[in-house]
């Protein structure tokens, strides 16, 4: 099929402004994606046409907002596969579903000399809460490390699962850094039949590649929708007998079915997890985003991006002195970090940054995965749909102005 | 932006002034910027009037970091501990030529006066 990454560039408004008197060119979508147009009209019809708090009024423009926002979570639902929309909770971000997670869950089923065994590469978002939990409960938190060549090494899998002291695996089904995809399918069934929860960070994979929670098979998908075009909102997938089992995470308006002065009990899947006044219009065009890709294909757009991974990776050796984090098979994900030997990569950040080329440089959020290489920082150029081999010609032209500035 | 790259920057970039430790210094303190990676290791001396009489450093970090850090060397030298207790981020902008610092590259410019301001601390000279 055509794919057309001008066409789709247009789409996005932002790219009609230069930078700097420059072409943009966008390489951080792995922190935040550009929206489309029609996420943003749809954001501006909510508050236009149909605005006005959910599940509460009883006037005919408090049920258009009811219905839309529902409207939105079915088709965010059915976009990672899931046949149940209860099952689909609306939260602010990755971050907190997986927050959620351990608070509400882990609380509840990590106990002293439990172990929850998490990766290496994972995004402080899936390791912090985990780590607290662990300290909190004292429970133990394991690690499955990472290869010199960024792949996950989960040979120690078998011997964590072997004792039944873990309750929970969390990892990352594609690294923000690293861009790796590990064997999700293997570690679920592993961590299943040794009767732990599987927690799937979907924050960088979902919006990229297509995500299928039926055929993935685990019990949690986090993931946001700003990383794939939608506005400052994100869901959490769980399965309904895990998430009906669980305390809520927090307290308040619309999550009660009813509130005594001395006990409440709690309202039906989703909503138990949804407390206080939802972000109505993010949800809305978070929908619009899913319905936005779904018209491209996740096949399609995860076959651009790895067009364009595998051109970056052909390219980015012109470049002297450069070294590639992670896998140097195009069969990754869409972030490609680098490092440049005697240049700190915020430097490199701020001379791409005068071209119009924007990346990002520094932890990324995964500090003990650049401890692994022994790195204080690095740079990273990350790919989505509007991206262009123009775009990574642009990065390795600036990156040559980098040497050429700023080594002697 | 590339106003950050010009010429003075990349001159104290590549040849930094007083590169080294000062031995038997008074003043001998390490700072870090955990979030960048930037370190930086300060040495100072001070006169028998309590001015800053020589600094030296040695470390590793970004254009910004080091050239400021190089330029602090000498641009505090007679000073007083007070004195360097009162420079703010735009003295050190304009240190640096008068240079506009955006937010993210704040903590890179400010490292080596911190660590001269914390390393005084530690002497009793603040």
């Amino acid at each position: 099929m055509g794919w057309n990454a001008e066409d789709i560039r247009r789409e996005f408004p932002i790219f009609s402004h230069p930078v700097h008197g420059k072409r943009l060119v966008f390489l951080d979508s792995a922190a935040s994606a550009q929206k489309p147009q029609v996420v943003l009209d749809a954001i501006t019809s909510v508050y236009a046409t149909s605005y006005a708090n959910v599940h509460r009024g009883l006037y005919g423009l408090a049920e258009a907002a009811t219905e839309r926002y529902e409207a939105a979570r079915e088709k965010i639902a059915a976009f990672i596969g899931a046949t149940d929309p209860e099952e689909l909770i609306y939260v602010r971000n990755a971050t907190e579903a997986l927050n959620l997670i351990a608070y509400a869950w882990g609380r509840e089923h990590i106990h002293a000399g439990d172990r929850i065994v998490i990766t290496e590469m994972e995004h402080h978002s899936n390791l912090v809460p985990w780590m607290a939990l662990a300290r909190e409960k004292e429970a133990e938190l394991a690690y499955l490390p990472v290869s010199d060549a960024g792949e996950l090494d989960f040979a120690a899998l078998p011997s964590l699962l072997a004792d039944g002291r873990t309750r929970v695996v969390a990892f990352t089904l594609m690294s923000n850094v690293l861009g790796t995809i590990p064997p999700a399918p293997e570690l679920i069934a592993m961590a299943h039949q040794a009767g732990a929860v599987v927690v799937v960070d979907g924050a960088q994979a979902v919006p990229h590649l297509p995500v299928d929670v039926n055929k993935l098979g685990a019990d949690f998908l986090a993931f946001s929708a700003h990383k794939l075009g939608g506005p400052g909102i994100g869901a959490l997938w769980g399965r309904r007998e895990i998430l009906e089992a669980m305390p809520p995470f927090l307290y308040g308006g619309d999550m009660i079915l009813s509130v005594k002065k001395h006990n409440a009990t709690w309202n039906d899947l989703p909503y138990k997890f949804e407390a206080g006044t939802p972000a109505i219009a993010e949800a809305v065009g978070f929908g619009a985003a899913v319905d936005f890709l779904s018209s491209l294909g996740m096949e399609a757009v995860h076959q651009h991006e790895q067009a364009l991974v595998a051109y970056a990776l052909e390219r980015l050796p012109e470049v002297p002195g450069l070294h590639i984090l992670g896998p140097t098979h195009s069969q990754r994900g869409g972030a490609v970090s680098f490092w440049l030997e005697g240049i700190h990569p915020h430097d490199i950040a701020s001379v791409l940054d005068a071209e119009g080329v924007c990346i990002r440089a520094g932890l990324h959020c995964a500090e003990p995965l650049h401890a692994r290489f022994g790195l204080s920082a690095s740079a990273r150029a990350s790919f989505y749909v509007y991206n262009t081999t123009a775009d990574v010609d642009a990065l390795i032209a600036g990156l040559l102005q980098v040497i050429a500035l700023l080594r002697r | 932006m590339g106003d950050l790259y010009r010429e003075q920057m990349l001159e104290h970039y590549h040849e930094p002034q007083n590169y080294g430790v000062l031995a038997d210094a008074e003043v001998d303190v390490h700072l870090d910027n955990p979030t960048c990676g930037d370190t930086i290791h300060l040495t100072a001396q001070l006169d028998d009037e309590g001015r800053i009489a020589k600094v030296m450093f040695e470390g590793h970090g970004c254009v910004i970091s080091m050239a400021a850090a190089s330029m602090l060397t000498e641009a505090v030298v007679g000073k007083t501990p007070q004195e360097v207790a009162a420079l703010e981020l735009q003295d050190i902008e304009e240190m640096m030529g008068g240079l506009r610092l955006s937010m993210g590259r704040v903590k890179c410019a400010l490292l080596s006066v911190n660590a001269l301001k914390k390393g005084l601390k530690e002497r009793g000279r603040l």
